[in-house]
């Protein structure tokens, strides 16, 4: 089968565009709070559209791949021989085992408890960390819908502690375009002070604020986010297409298979989705 | 003793209908009969056009059992059947279970457990789905193995893959990639699935093991790769398993898979045959994507 090179570069490039078998959602339950329960399920709400690149070696465009190496007999280290150490300082380290961290894990929780609800406004955007949907399930839609409608005329987000993976995380529920949205915080102790950035001078002058005023009313628009676009990213896109189009790609050499070893290729891909897939849990 | 039957449109002659085949339980050969005959609707697209392999137990559960591959040539002319080449290059001549009837004759034989390949007999090197066959080592058990199928669930959905799931109704989970493509041989699924189960040991070391050696996986979940293989068959969905309580092979959905594994006990994950008709009567064949969802593995 040699069907990896299979994928066409503009599809590739434009993740917008694909149609492709959405992913199945990262956790199912029911988000809860006084007598509601709404069964739900959570799915990804943003796709970051870095251009990624392989690292190839420059003289046969072999894909590499990241190994552990131990510095001090320069081999490659086995994941059996892997264990985990805590830097307490220079050359020192507390060792913890798989088995301590997993005792430590809270249970997984099958709720989204609402504790309560605050002003959308007082949502420090500083706070935020990883955006979601929350999908309705069966039987769910029409208190979804009433949550829906109801939290965006209060103007209130719903603040909840559930357990995604290993962690437990703060996160807030709003309404957004008629679906909810969740969005992981951080956990105040997380955030870095910001008294020692507030400069220390006297009261500005009421001549000069209110100019400042001015200047801002007349740039004040609706916030409409697709009018900017990564720059940077649409360059390297163009340029890949362009190079596509003039020169027929780099081919890595066919990976010749050894004895218990799958190719290297899904192997790598293998690794880098169960990456992700560890991230998300 | 004999009954005789006129299932759909061939008269059988039923044996032994009220053997109790579940002793500990109290199943007889009758409600063996009674349940094939009306999950029928539900089992007989899986069971079409493969070759079965029976597995007999004429004394019940707790006495011998015997596989029988080759379709017994005491069978009615209306059996269908299929040659198939054995490895060993010698042509065997299987059972189709393609219809009510045929499927009531082969309970008839009191083969409780229907087991068959994951390709069909007309196209005997084409699997129609690649299946990771979690298999707990003691003290491992059922909850381990939903917990290894949540993360493959996990992993394949990076891959843009979807995946189903039932219980072995024994100790393990089956977890299914449909693929229901011409090119894709039990060579890819093979590989693909080797790379999968080692890549999950090498993630999870302490929870899975990929290695076939039986000293290797004990506490451990053995994610079996290599059922992906022309010779070897899998227990069918909606099969019926011999132990103890006549428990249903059983399909479930990720949100209940990942709701049992959350109450952690592991009796809850079991189906036994009165629930199975309610739950497929209600829900339809939840392993009806099985058949017809076409999906490509990558980067073989």
């Amino acid at each position: 089968m040699k069907n990896r090179r299979s994928v066409p570069l503009p599809s590739k490039l434009s993740p917008k565009k694909e149609k492709e078998v959405p992913l199945q959602g990262i956790w199912s339950g029911t988000i809860s709070f006084s007598l509601v329960a709404i069964p739900v399920q959570l799915v990804k709400a943003v796709e970051p559209g870095r251009v990624s690149f392989r690292m190839l070696h420059n003289k046969d465009y072999s894909p590499l791949l990241r190994r552990m190496v131990c510095p001090e007999e320069g081999k490659i280290i086995p994941p059996e021989e892997i264990i985990r150490g805590y830097e307490i300082g220079p050359e020192k380290y507390i060792l913890i085992t798989d088995e301590e961290l997993e005792s430590l894990s809270p249970e997984r929780s099958r709720t989204i408890e609402i504790v309560e609800f605050i002003a959308t406004e007082d949502l420090d955007a500083l706070y935020y960390d990883h955006p979601y949907y929350l999908v309705p399930l069966k039987g769910g839609e029409k208190a979804y819908r009433l949550l829906v409608e109801v939290m965006r005329r209060t103007n209130k987000a719903g603040l909840a502690k559930f357990v995604l993976g290993e962690r437990e995380y703060l996160v807030a529920v709003k309404s957004r375009s008629g679906a909810l949205s969740l969005i992981t915080l951080h956990y105040s102790e997380e955030i870095l002070p910001s008294e020692d950035i507030i400069p220390k001078t006297e009261e500005s002058e009421a001549v000069e604020k209110s100019r400042l005023k001015k200047i801002i009313k007349a740039m004040t628009a609706n916030f409409n986010p697709d009018k900017y676009a990564d720059e940077r990213r649409q360059k390297i896109v163009k340029l890949l297409e362009k190079k596509a189009k003039e020169k027929a790609p780099v081919e890595a050499p066919e990976v010749e298979e050894e004895e218990g070893e799958g190719a290297v290729d899904l192997v790598a891909v293998l690794e880098e989705s169960m990456r992700k897939v560890k991230r998300g849990r | 003793m004999g009954k005789i039957a006129a299932v759909a449109g061939h008269r059988l002659s039923l044996s032994n209908l009220e053997k109790d085949l579940y002793p500990a339980y109290g199943f007889t050969k009758a409600h063996i009969l009674e349940y094939y005959r009306r999950i029928s609707p539900f089992i007989l697209p899986h069971l079409q056009g493969r070759a079965l392999t029976l597995k007999r137990y004429p004394e019940g559960v707790e006495r011998e059992f015997f596989f029988e591959k080759r379709c017994p040539s005491h069978r009615p002319d209306w059996v269908a059947t299929a040659e198939i080449a054995q490895t060993k290059g010698e042509r065997l001549t299987f059972c189709l279970v393609n219809d009510l009837d045929t499927l009531i004759w082969v309970e008839n034989l009191a083969s409780l457990e229907l087991h068959v390949p994951l390709a069909r007999a007309a196209s005997p090197a084409t699997p129609d789905s690649l299946v990771f066959d979690l298999d707990p080592g003691e003290p491992a058990g059922i909850l381990e193995c939903a917990r290894v199928s949540l993360i493959l669930r996990d992993l394949l959905s990076q891959l843009r893959l979807a995946s189903y799931v039932k219980t072995s109704g024994m100790k393990g989970i089956h977890v299914y990639v449909p693929l229901n493509r011409k090119a894709t041989t039990f060579a890819d699924t093979k590989k693909f699935s080797k790379a999968v189960a080692e890549v999950m040991q090498r993630n999870y070391p302490d929870l899975v093991t990929a290695k076939i050696a039986k000293e290797q996986r004990r506490k451990k979940v053995f994610i079996n790769w290599s059922q992906n293989d022309a010779a070897k068959t899998m227990v069918c969905v909606y099969s019926l398993r011999a132990r103890e309580k006549p428990f249903v092979s059983f399909t479930r959905t990720w949100e209940e898979l990942e709701a049992l594994a959350g109450r952690g006990d592991p009796e809850k994950f079991h189906v036994l045959p009165e629930e199975a008709l309610r739950r497929a009567e209600k829900s339809g064949d939840l392993f009806r994507d099985l058949l017809v969802k076409k999906q490509q593995l990558p980067y073989l």
